[in-house]
């Protein structure tokens, strides 16, 4: 029988209307294995970890959180001009590797303003808090004569999109898909046998850095909102009985037309939504924390590892966020050292400071509250540091601009502190670890390496490191040591 | 010759429309003739597809690498034939894309390397696909190809060895070659949508959702009896609603607003964007420039100010949002030059001030980075260049920053004026565009080395300072606007904006060429791009069947279809509680206080649980915007007793109501009033088991509760994702 291509196009169509719909029926028993991770109840862990990534968006200006007060103060001093701390201000540590250096007023606060919440003095003093020095997206060991040359550029250096990308993912030569922390989801997902609750929580939005290839995080509102309520979906109208109802279809809408793969990807979150909401019931009680962004969401996840035993979690890899910290102008206000110096307008860094160690020190008191100091690791990203020249002239408007390698802070009862890893760079425009003349510091440590000794002490197995950071077997070592 | 929608084949269906006008017969059919899938070839009696290795023609398995190896990329390649590809002029592999299940339902992205008729054959093309990289000895998959939102049949092919795999598609056909061959049609024909007729069908309420803040009755009504084209000239001549122009007020808000002789709600009106928000929302709702502020909103999230950054000031953004609303439909030159002199944008990234000592780089950066070229070289279809490495080819480098920000030296803000406008208080000037500087030793006048090796020149001896200075702004413009990479990714980032969040490279292409040449040999005219867009074969058409393709609805797109669907009565005020747009802040989109530049969601943002498909407004879905987003319908519908958002003086001076009254009306017929919601909101793509679920759910509902019915059956509809991610 003849046919027309026409007539042959029509019951072609026909025939596959009816085909995604049926299929989608039958991918409907896939939504439930998204929230939770398979496991093998041989590998469920015995004790509780959890990781705690703050990232502090926009660019920590590195150079102003940790100075040196010795020889080069001075050069710090000259070079920063309208930008430089002064020397008063900063609060003496002297990390055990020896050399003299200050912290930006504003990590501990209470020093210099006894009215004001502590910061980290005093963690540091207890050796729970290190710093990690010259840190950044590498894809290779780089001199500054072969960066020069253009060898060893990461993918879009000195980009923020790109920059957060690699923090996050540990692949610095090109856009990625999944974060470090999803892909250590992937792998040891099964520490945590049968649980509510996915391995990685955000209560600062979605994000690559807990995302995996299977692991979809769970992105929850911070504090204040309790946490009985941030999954709360409210049905109005009619009996009891109709809101059931109601949400028993809307529930069971959700297996409908997965075929496509963004109405599946929006399917998913509401189906987890729908999973996650049943565990998260009650509202825990925890500490004293600064109403600040970070300090409610280092609240929430206060309340959550409280509820841990609860849960049954084991493994837990949390995510939160400050941003502002692309200080282009006004960095260092009329007054850098207040709130310290008891002044109100310390710029934009210095705000922000006080309110990332203020939250820091309330976490951690909080953790040894709980008793688990030991078992919970908080440490920082930020997209990049920023130049060591400062960048425009006139008073208010100064700042810097995009850089590179940056010091980051770990904290935690495992933290071998009250020192420094890494190497602190040479302070020198069109130095040694200069890439131009502006001060973009060439990172001597790589977040592979950084997130590699984090994640061997979350659990990760040494033979599972290439695969979650293929790149690591570039550097030197895989574990810097800072983690006992 | 390409296969593609035929003068002949168009004829028969002007001929077939207006037949089904009369008989009151439309839709479905009318749909499969215009915009049908492609069809991939099987065997006669499976659905086992006719396919070959690209180089040895070996029929299956297919081994994962090639067995004679041709270049340092060893990944097999096979060969498919496919017929219905309606290819336009000009596409080639770039308008396709394939995938793969397993038998897991694990999905792979087959990339589509080449496509192109079959010698003698030419109704039949051959489609060369390379396996992905990730695919293992996985069995039998089910593949399929996507061309213009469609997708085809799934046939079956086996990878590493044959056998198992997913079942078969339920319903699926087998596609064998037809006999005799069909005849080939010649030319490929010019767009179709262009024709009126095209107006008449449920697209229009897909064209609406593109082209407007929701398709309105009236609205509807109209565009399907002018057509896309009058329509799109309509509005690209209706006169502009703005933004309402506020008195400058001082910088601290305790001077313009002193306490105890303030006027009432000083500091929401004068201190907050409270007031910009009001006036977007009451546009959105009924303002007739609806088209000019779909693309002024797009360009606010490409070229992007924040008032938390401007004093949270509405006088201080609300002349950005009027230049972006006055230059919607001009030149994209135009638009390049009026953001990077308007005052909020200069304090935003910092050129305000910026000086010859130390110069800042932020502007220079974003301007390039996220307002014009992008981060990589770019092909005429928006996909990267690569070198011959692989390895993507950076537009510019930290050198070219330095220079284009030594380039953004020396303005400031226009002279102060005053406050009240007859007073005395000097208040900062942003609503003039920025001046330069009365002090010419803030500029710097030494050369610049811009894109692509252009050089802008030193100022010479005895010439005027501030003329040398506008010029070389003139200049650099000129040389970001001109590079190739802008047509391509302004496109993109628009269509991503207003129609799907993954547009093929070849729709990429079409707008791109449009944006580089009007026609009449202009650059950048912006009406000519948008036209392009909406009108485009992968914009439209009745349902979109590629499972790539759709974008989800943002939040404020969610309210302001919402709204406008059901015929609302508002104050502009989307809350419910006392909190000011307490529902919107709640589902993560605080108007005109994007968090960073990278706009309220990042446009590059990849959607979890997907083959790296770009979903910026998935940014924004965490799992609490997943209830959030419920939570706004069921206010809308269902709290307060069904009566929408309460007043509250001052904020909600009228509140918010739906009027679904007409839908109510069919409440007695579960599967009507169903029906004509899918009509209005899923432009009659609702599926069979979806529908069946939320009859069934509205059947158990008393037919004496006619309000609860219908309130049910809206918010089932609303809630879904497949209404959430407009299709």
């Amino acid at each position: 029988m003849a046919q027309s291509r026409r007539s042959f196009l029509r019951q072609t169509g026909c025939a596959l209307g009816a085909t995604a719909i049926l299929s989608s029926i039958e991918k409907l028993g896939m939504i439930g294995a998204l929230a939770q991770q398979s496991s093998n109840p041989d590998n469920v862990a015995a004790d509780y970890k959890a990781l705690v990534c703050i990232f502090l968006f926009g660019g920590n200006d590195g150079n102003n959180m940790i100075v040196p007060l010795d020889s080069e103060f001075n050069a710090y001093t000259s070079v920063r001009g309208v930008l430089a701390l002064p020397q008063s201000s900063l609060v003496p540590i002297n990390p055990i590797s020896g050399r003299q250096f200050g912290m930006h007023p504003n990590l501990s606060p209470e020093v210099a303003n006894a009215a004001q919440s502590k910061g980290l003095l005093d963690v540091w003093n207890q050796q729970k808090l290190a710093v990690l020095c010259n840190v950044g997206t590498l894809v290779q060991p780089v001199t500054r004569a072969q960066y020069q040359s253009g060898a060893g550029h990461p993918y879009q250096l000195f980009s923020h999109s790109d920059q957060q990308t690699q923090q996050q993912s540990s692949i610095s030569n090109g856009p990625a898909q999944t974060g470090w922390g999803g892909r250590i989801s992937d792998i040891t997902g099964g520490l945590n046998g049968t649980v509510p609750l996915p391995m990685s929580v955000s209560v600062a939005g979605s994000n690559l850095f807990a995302t995996g290839k299977n692991t979809r995080l769970l992105a929850i509102s911070p504090a204040p909102t309790a946490l009985n309520s941030v999954l709360v979906l409210t049905t109005s109208g009619g009996a009891s009985a109709d809101q059931t109802a109601r949400r028993n279809t809307l529930q069971q809408l959700l297996g409908f037309d997965t075929s496509s793969f963004l109405v599946k990807a929006s399917s998913d979150t509401m189906a987890q939504a729908l999973q996650t909401s049943a565990s998260l019931a009650t509202d825990p009680t925890v500490g004293t924390f600064p109403a600040t962004s970070l300090g409610n969401q280092l609240k929430q996840v206060a309340k959550l590892i409280k509820l841990r035993d609860a849960l049954g979690m084991k493994r837990q890899i949390f995510f939160c966020s400050m941003s502002s910290f692309d200080t282009h102008t006004n960095q260092t206000g009329s007054n850098p050292t207040s709130p310290a110096s008891g002044g109100t307008n310390s710029g934009n860094q210095g705000s922000l400071l006080a309110q990332l160690s203020q939250a820091m020190k309330a976490f951690y008191d909080e953790m040894v509250l709980q008793g688990i100091s030991n078992q919970v690791t908080t440490f920082t990203l930020s997209d990049f540091s920023r130049t060591f020249a400062p960048s425009g002239s006139a008073v208010g408007t100064v700042g810097s601009d995009h850089a590179w390698g940056n010091h980051s802070l770990i904290m935690g009862g495992s933290v071998r502190g009250g020192t420094f890893y890494g190497t602190f760079p040479t302070l020198a425009l069109g130095g040694p670890d200069d890439t131009d003349t502006r001060g973009r510091w060439i990172p001597t440590t790589s977040v592979d390496q950084y997130a590699a000794t984090l994640a061997t002490w979350y659990g990760l197995a040494a033979s599972d490191l290439p695969t979650v950071f293929p790149y690591l077997g570039r550097f030197a070592s895989s574990n810097l040591g800072f983690l006992g | 010759m390409r296969k593609s929608l035929s003068p002949r084949s168009f004829t028969s269906l002007q001929r077939l429309l207006s037949v089904c006008a009369l008989l009151f017969f439309c839709g479905a059919f009318s749909l499969v003739e215009a915009a049908g899938g492609p069809t991939i070839l099987s065997d006669a009696s499976s659905t086992r597809a006719i396919a070959f290795e690209a180089v040895t023609y070996r029929r299956e398995p297919f081994p994962l690498t090639m067995p004679v190896q041709f270049s340092a990329d060893t990944r097999n390649r096979i060969v498919l034939f496919a017929m219905n590809l309606d290819l336009l002029a000009g596409e080639g592999a770039n308008a396709l894309t394939a995938d793969a299940e397993d038998s897991t339902h694990r999905h792979y992205t087959f990339t589509v390397e080449n496509v192109t008729p079959f010698p003698g054959y030419e109704w039949m093309s051959q489609v060369t696909l390379r396996l992905s990289d990730d695919i293992g000895d996985v069995g039998d998959v089910l593949l399929r190809i996507n061309l213009h939102g469609m997708s085809s049949n799934r046939v079956r092919v086996g990878i590493g060895h044959t056998g198992g795999g997913p079942s078969d598609d339920a319903g699926a056909v087998t596609t064998p070659a037809p006999f005799p061959a069909p005849q080939p049609t010649p030319v490929p024909t010019p767009n179709p949508y262009t024709n009126p007729a095209f107006a008449t069908t449920n697209d229009s309420v897909r064209f609406l959702e593109q082209a407007t803040w929701g398709p309105t009755f009236s609205d509807l009504a109209h565009v399907r009896s002018i057509g896309y084209s009058a329509y799109l000239s309509e509005q690209f001549n209706a006169p502009v609603t703005n933004y309402p122009t506020q008195d400058l007020y001082p910088t601290d808000s305790t001077v313009g607003c002193p306490s105890g002789t303030a006027p009432a709600n000083c500091t929401r009106d004068r201190y907050s964007m409270y007031p910009l928000q009001i006036s977007f929302f009451q546009r959105a709702l009924t303002g007739q420039d609806q088209l000019r502020q779909r693309v002024s909103f797009a360009l606010h999230k490409i070229l992007v100010v924040s008032g938390r950054d401007l004093n949270n000031m509405p006088s201080w953004v609300g002349p950005y949002l009027q230049t972006l609303d006055r230059d919607a439909f001009g030149n994209f030159r135009q638009i390049l030059e009026d953001v990077t002199l308007n005052p909020g944008m200069g304090n935003y990234l910092d050129m305000l001030g910026n000086t010859r000592v130390n110069p800042n780089e932020n502007y220079a950066r974003e301007i390039m980075q996220l307002f014009s070229v992008g981060v990589d070289q770019l092909n005429p279809d928006g996909t990267p260049k690569l070198d011959a490495q692989g390895n993507r080819i950076p537009t510019y480098d930290q050198t070219t920053i330095t220079n284009f920000a030594r380039v953004f030296t020396g303005w400031v803000l226009a002279p102060q004026k005053k406050w009240p406008v007859d007073g005395t208080t000097n208040v900062l000037n942003y609503q003039d565009p920025m001046v330069l500087s009365s002090n010419t030793n803030t500029y710097d006048t030494a050369s610049k080395t811009l894109l692509n090796g252009v050089v802008a020149p030193a100022i010479v001896t005895g010439q005027n300072a501030t003329v040398y200075k506008t010029n070389e702004l003139k200049i650099a413009l000129d040389n970001i606007f001109n590079h190739p990479n802008v047509g391509p990714y302004i496109s993109r980032e628009l269509i991503k904006q207003l129609v799907t969040s993954n547009p093929s490279p070849a729709y990429v292409q079409r707008v791109a060429a449009t944006f580089n040449d009007n026609g009449q040999g202009v650059r950048g005219d912006m009406k000519a791009v948008i036209a392009a867009i909406l009108i485009d074969p992968e914009a439209r058409g009745d349902a979109k069947t590629d499972p790539n393709y759709g974008r989800l609805r943002e939040p404020v797109q969610l309210v302001t279809n919402m709204l406008r669907t059901f015929n609302a009565s508002s104050d502009g005020n989307i809350s419910n509680t006392g909190t000011r747009f307490g529902l919107l802040l709640d589902m993560d989109q605080d108007l005109f206080n994007p968090p960073t530049v990278f706009s309220y969601f990042p446009a590059d943002y990849s959607v979890p649980g997907t083959n790296s498909l770009f979903g910026p407004e998935f940014g924004i879905l965490s799992t609490s915007d997943a209830f959030r987003r419920a939570n706004f319908v069921n206010a809308l519908l269902l709290a307060n007793n069904g009566n929408g958002f309460p007043v509250a003086i001052p904020d909600r001076p009228t509140g918010t109501q739906l009027n679904y009254s007409s839908y109510q009306a069919l409440a007695g017929n579960p599967q009507q009033l169903v029906d004509s919601l899918d009509a209005a909101m899923m432009h009659g793509t609702t599926s069979p088991s979806m529908k069946a679920s939320i009859v069934q759910a509205v059947t158990n509902i008393a037919s004496s509760n006619a309000a609860l019915r219908t309130q049910t059956a809206i918010y089932l509809i609303a809630t879904s994702s497949q209404y959430q991610v407009e299709r």
